[in-house]
């Protein structure tokens, strides 16, 4: 403790004896790590935004198909007792709430044209608790109970057929036998949703109707679980199967259901790296260069602390605890800047409406909020100090390797 | 001899000059009691240097044998050495003899950190040198902040305030006037009377040769004399 305070108050003071040098190696870490840190903290609330979006718009948490229906889609792979798994994962721990879903392939007729449409039968309440699809109309209401023909449709949708509110609505779909059956609606609401998807194909009708429209009984393709955080899902995944096991369901958690959420997934976790290693090449690179010139200044100073009895090891300690100290102030100022930054716009969020059509696609908002997650944090500060120690060395070693008769001949 | 603190014999150190070798020592053989204060006068590139950081562990000679205090120096590995320097030994050099960053007290107080002394008792030990090389009240001062002489007094009081074996100096008068190098040697030398503790010192200072007990004078290389004044 006695050696690490000397090189803490060696490190201290050589810094500041030449005070504009390091103020300017300070200053260019706390900009390079201010910036790396509100990017990342871009990166993580745009995540966020897109796991919560996908998952909350339509998906949920958890969905628990027959087995082989999401690759297959067809209704002849439907669960037929839904009861009796709901009966298994209603009173789990970490489950918010469930609800059942009938989804097919279809289409929308309206008075004047046809489109192709994605069909979901849903508990008009039950639904309210597990995705957001009632928060987004737009025109008209949500499915009102008891109504048997209302419908409700994306409002991208709604302008390919040239539909209103109050309409009627004919959809088409094969029933499990291969018959093509078709039912009557009429127009209660639209939605917009912001996903393009969802907006330009989703027709939204009551389970009981589909059900009876499509012959399925009281059969179900999709229960749906919304859980109380993303963190829980994959536990509350794995227990599921494990209750489940051998009753023919699969268990898919919201990322397995669409590849592409999974791609955005690894996206950030691959981009998450390449800021750690802008991170580890910025520190690198400001404070390699200031702790080579200090230590070629320095050459006679290490060769009479060698020359006092300094142990090559404490020379090499004293010359990396500098740099920690040099990286600590501008990597912790860095990342005040770059945190207060995240926070300020965490709350006030990006408008980055103009390019929101792009966005759509990803379930991104056009409003971004920055999010500061301590794992984020940590992550950043740790590849500072990796680039520190890492910059830090090769001084280190080349202080600790001088002899100290030659180094206290140099002028 | 029984108290003998530096016994050498054989040393010699070659340096590359080009495609010539140049003998800086050449078969060195000396013995210097404890207590003593000895001078190695000579000119410049006879060798004296050589020969101190030879006995201060700083270089190795290419053969011959070196003990001091009992110890084989040239047995022992770097870090060794860097210990033995640290309980045996203490340096003055020519200059830059102190650490930038630290004060007076710091300066003194560095080597009794590395030896483990705690904080209270080093501090106080290294006011007790500084007042005895007459610089009371520079304890808080830098290097910077005080002139040459009194950063050679710093360095003596380095030096001292670890109970060293033995103190080697390589022309501690080079930069310094006068008057200031002969007050730093009257200094030394009340030291090593008071103290008893050995000094060996390099230089060509009439000054200081004058001051010496014993006078070790070198030429080539080699000893080509040694006076008993």
């Amino acid at each position: 403790m006695d050696h690490l305070s000397i090189y803490l108050k060696l490190g201290w003071r050589n810094l500041w004896l030449h005070p504009m040098r390091t103020i300017l190696t300070v200053a260019a870490l706390a900009i390079g790590i201010a910036a790396l840190s509100f990017l990342s903290a871009m990166d993580d609330g745009w995540m966020q935004q897109i796991k919560t979006n996908f998952a909350l718009t339509m998906t949920g948490h958890i969905q628990i198909h027959a087995e082989g229906f999401e690759d297959s889609r067809k209704l002849a792979q439907r669960m037929n007792a839904p009861e009796q798994v709901m009966n298994v994962i209603a009173d789990m721990d970490g489950v918010r709430a469930v609800s059942q879903r009938v989804r097919v392939s279809g289409l929308a007729s309206s008075a004047g044209a046809n489109a192709g449409a994605l069909i979901y039968g849903v508990e008009p309440d039950a639904e309210q608790g597990v995705s957001r699809l009632s928060t987004f109309i737009a025109t008209g209401a949500w499915l009102p109970t008891g109504d048997k023909r209302a419908a409700v449709l994306g409002d991208g949708l709604a302008d390919r057929l040239s539909i209103s509110i109050g309409d009627k609505l004919v959809l088409m779909a094969a029933v499990p036998g291969g018959d093509i059956a078709s039912e009557v609606f009429r127009v209660r609401g639209m939605i917009h949703s912001g996903v393009m998807d969802v907006d330009d194909m989703s027709v939204i009708v009551p389970l009981t109707s589909a059900q009876h429209w499509l012959s399925l009984g009281h059969g179900v393709t999709d229960i749906v679980i919304r859980a109380d955080s993303f963190e829980q899902v994959s536990a509350l995944a794995g227990q599921m199967k494990s209750a489940l096991a051998g009753r023919g369901v699969e268990v898919l958690r919201w990322f397995d259901i669409d590849p592409m959420a999974q791609q955005w997934a690894d996206f950030a976790e691959a981009y998450t790296w390449i800021v750690l290693l802008i991170v580890i090449i910025v520190v690198l690179a400001e404070v390699l260069n200031t702790m080579l010139m200090s230590m070629h200044e320095r050459v006679r100073e290490f060769g009479l602390m060698g020359a006092l009895g300094v142990q090559p090891s404490q020379i090499f300690a004293m010359v990396v605890w500098e740099t920690v100290i040099l990286v600590l102030i501008g990597g912790v100022s860095g990342f005040v800047i770059g945190g207060g930054l995240s926070l300020f716009y965490g709350e006030r969020g990006i408008d980055l409406s103009q390019f929101a059509i792009a966005f759509s696609f990803m379930y991104m908002d056009p409003v971004i909020h920055p999010l500061l997650r301590a794992d984020s944090v940590l992550r950043i500060l740790g590849a500072s100090l990796f680039g520190a120690m890492i910059a830090g060395l090769i001084p280190a070693w080349k202080a600790a390797r001088l002899e100290p008769a030659s180094a206290l001949r140099e002028l | 001899m029984a108290d003998a603190l530096i016994t050498a014999s054989g040393l010699t150190r070659f340096y590359d000059s080009g495609e010539l070798k140049v003998a800086a020592l050449d078969g060195v053989d000396l013995s210097i009691e404890r207590g003593a204060y000895v001078v190695l006068a000579g000119r410049s590139g006879s060798g004296k240097t050589t020969l101190l950081n030879m006995l201060g562990g700083l270089d190795r000679p290419d053969s011959g044998a070196l003990s001091i205090a009992d110890q084989d120096l040239l047995s022992m590995s770097a870090t060794d050495r860097a210990g033995f320097r640290l309980h045996h030994l203490g340096f003055v050099f020519q200059s830059y003899n102190l650490i930038r960053v630290l004060s007076a007290r710091e300066n003194v107080a560095y080597v009794l950190q590395l030896q483990g002394m705690d904080k209270k008792q080093r501090f106080a030990l290294a006011d007790q040198w500084l007042a005895k090389v007459e610089l009371s009240g520079f304890e808080n001062r830098r290097p910077d902040q005080m002139s040459g002489g009194q950063q050679q007094r710093v360095a003596v009081a380095r030096a001292l305030a670890a109970n060293p074996d033995l103190v080697l100096a390589d022309e501690p008068t080079a930069n310094l006037d006068s008057h200031t190098g002969e007050s730093l040697m009257a200094l030394m030398r009340k030291l090593n009377e008071e103290q008893g503790t050995t000094f060996v010192i390099a230089s060509h200072d009439p000054a200081v040769i004058a001051s010496a007990r014993t006078l070790i004078t070198m030429q080539d290389g080699q000893i080509s004399s040694v006076k008993v004044m």
